[in-house]
């Protein structure tokens, strides 16, 4: 068996004892066949020594077992890290960021508290899945929708303390965005709740969400400074129906015309997540066809070159599929508006129109709906696209590590990404996975996201390359000032270190609430590199 | 009388105790339904928007199997206990690891029972 850091054999022994006093028996896991069901099945350093492993799990069924489980954890100087469902692939998984520690899951967790079909909230508990909460809106019929992000079996909860992200309109496809009111239990075993919550009687927690006096629920997302047992997320209204209609643009050059008219019409809240491509190229971003490579065999090419590009495929250069919800006549008019605005900015844009469907979709129509995360409905169907197939077939991936930077909203910095991308990938020797017709992603609507996808391995002589090329692009990111949001305990102290500025002013803040939150640093140590400081001094 | 009255009880008992552990196939595609159908079902978008054609599983197999075994797994008939078990709680390629607190030591029996109730 495993054991916590610093902790010897009969306390740790004691310690399961009292966590199964809490819990009960049956709900404390410790043997090594139930612990190895809390590894991260896309770890990137898999049966390697540097593997996050757990020494024990504890699953509490309510808010007191959660605050007893962190009372006996504080006394015995024992390391915790909650999960909600656990499905946090590609950032962790089940597995805790440090190695020794006791996984507190919190699947068991599992209520949809409230769902308010008048004023458009859900209240749940974190082992509430995306699959969860969808049936019981079906079942009773109530009139919202719901932001996904791609797999539905994540915990909305827990989706938006990573800052997750779905695909709808900008103020919910943003999760932690969306959120209203928290609830949490300090390493101390205190439940606090903030905004109204914070107030008894009161009736608006999931209306209005500073309360009064400073709002702290960011520093309960990416980090260690409690455990979240319940909160509040803003839903959509249910549209009454969902559009689409695509633009394309002839010339690479256009591409800057392009995407300032996609954010005036996402800043005026006109479209939902548009969704950049080129027909040019004959894909979007992360897929570098032959001619790609053949266009880029003499390094990066000039602008003139990819313009002849352009002419001799003969189709647009870029294209950019808009997304609509809304009333009929809305979403019509809106997709007439983008396009006479597009006509007046861009000589030659022409136009095709998509979907429409009308909300909800009727039951029977569901399974076989092509586009689920763009209607709220979860699906796991995104998976496809790494399972065995005809293009995978000899080898269908095991896991993936997925790096997502932050760049500003500007086509040039796109190009920039693409290039810089291209070029990290290539000093491995890795197929190029970008090039000049690489679009971003527009999960979060004010920025855009340049993204790459590395695969994992459960054969650890296979994962040293994408270590390697990660830990690079990670680098070479930061030197463009491109944040990485998000990422798996494997990278986070190094993402963390990138910003330096004044010092590493920001995680040394961190680091002092830490220490004053939690003195024996017993929540989720380490963390987006937020260490205790007992485990501080190796810290560059 | 007594002792007749007795006897029914304890069937009664028995009954109820071998209904709690035997493994329930008909609970068995309920858990499925839940936990395995949005990769392993029948029913896929004809060209999903979002990850390619068909559901992954169920997409997976047909490549794997190319029509020599059913792609479907509610149609299987040589599922082994054994390997059910094995690829549930372990994963296998993409398909991550299922805790026991998602699905249960009595539920993975109650898939097990439905996915070889037509074993040959």
């Amino acid at each position: 068996m495993a054991l916590p850091p610093n902790v010897s054999e009969e306390e740790f022994a004691s310690a399961l004892s009292e966590f199964a006093q809490a819990v009960g028996d049956e709900w404390v896991f410790s043997s090594d066949e139930d612990v190895a069901l809390y590894r991260d099945s896309y770890s990137i350093y898999w049966g390697e020594p540097e593997e996050r492993v757990a020494s024990a799990a504890v699953a509490p069924a309510n808010v007191e077992e959660v605050q007893q489980i962190v009372r006996v954890a504080n006394r015995y100087g024992i390391p915790i890290y909650p999960i909600s469902t656990g499905r946090n692939l590609t950032y962790g998984g089940a597995a805790p960021t440090l190695s020794g520690s006791v996984v507190v899951d919190l699947k068991r967790m599992n209520r949809v508290l409230e769902v308010d079909e008048d004023r458009h909230f859900a209240l749940v508990e974190p082992g509430v899945s995306y699959f969860d909460l969808y049936n019981y809106i079906q079942e009773r019929g109530l009139n919202v929708m719901l932001d996904v992000p791609d797999p539905g079996w994540g915990s909305p909860i827990g989706n938006s303390l990573d800052h997750g992200v779905g695909y709808t309109m900008a103020p919910y496809r943003d999760h932690f965005g969306s959120r209203c009111g928290v609830e949490f239990v300090t390493a101390d075993g205190e439940i606090v709740r903030t905004g109204t919550g914070a107030m008894p009687g009161s009736d608006s927690w999931q209306d209005y969400r500073y309360g009064v006096g400073p709002m702290i629920d960011g520093l309960l997302a990416q980090s260690n400074f409690g455990i979240v047992t319940k909160m509040g997320f803003w839903l959509m209204p249910m549209p009454e129906t969902f559009l689409t209609g695509t633009v394309t643009v002839p010339r690479y050059s256009d591409f800057d015309a392009l995407v300032k008219e996609v954010s005036y019409l996402e800043d005026s809240f006109l479209t939902g997540m548009p969704s950049f491509g080129s027909p040019a190229a004959g894909g979007g971003f992360g897929e570098a066809p032959a001619q790609m490579a053949e266009l880029m065999q003499d390094g990066w090419p000039s602008v003139e070159r990819i313009e002849d590009f352009v002419s001799a495929q003969g189709r647009p250069a870029w294209s950019v599929e808009l997304r609509f919800y809304g009333p009929e006549e809305v979403v019509c008019a809106s997709w007439e508006a983008a396009k006479r605005r597009f006509s007046d900015r861009v000589s030659g844009a022409s136009f095709e129109d998509g979907d429409f469907w009308r909300l909800p979709l009727p039951p029977d129509e569901v399974a076989t709906n092509p586009s689920k995360p763009l209607l709220g409905i979860p699906a796991l169907e995104i998976f496809a696209s790494m399972a065995r197939n005809p293009q995978t077939n000899d080898a269908p991936l095991e896991g993936h590590a997925d790096l997502f930077a932050f760049l500003p909203r500007k086509a040039e910095s796109v190009h920039e990404a693409a290039r810089v991308m291209s070029e990290t990938y290539s000093e491995f020797g890795a197929p190029p996975a970008h090039h000049p017709f690489s679009t971003p992603i527009n999960f979060y609507s004010r920025a855009f996201i340049v993204a790459a996808f590395l695969p994992t391995w459960r054969e650890p002589a296979r994962n040293a390359q994408s270590r390697a090329l990660y830990s690079r692009l990670v680098d070479r990111c930061a030197e463009h000032g491109w944040i990485v949001y998000r990422t798996s305990p494997a990278f986070q102290d190094q993402v963390v270190s990138k910003l330096s500025y004044n010092n590493n002013a920001l995680l040394r803040f961190e680091e002092r609430l830490k220490d004053g939150i939690d003195p024996k640093g017993i929540i989720s140590p380490g963390r987006y590199g937020i260490w205790p400081a007992s485990m501080r001094s190796g810290r560059a | 009388m007594r002792a007749v009255i007795v006897m029914a009880a304890l069937a009664v008992l028995a009954t109820a105790v071998f209904a709690q552990d035997a493994p329930s196939a008909d609970n068995g595609k309920v858990v499925f339904d839940k936990w395995c159908t949005p990769c392993h079902g029948a029913v896929a978008p004809p060209d999903a928007r979002f990850g390619g054609t068909g559901l992954p599983g169920t997409s997976a197999l047909e490549v794997k199997y190319s029509g020599e075994l059913p792609a479907v797994l509610e149609e299987r008939t040589d599922l082994a206990p054994e390997f059910i078990e094995t690829v549930v709680r372990g994963g296998l390629f993409g398909m991550p690891i299922t805790r026991k607190t998602e699905v249960s030591e009595s539920e993975l029996e109650d898939i097990i029972a439905y996915l070889t109730r037509n074993n040959n």
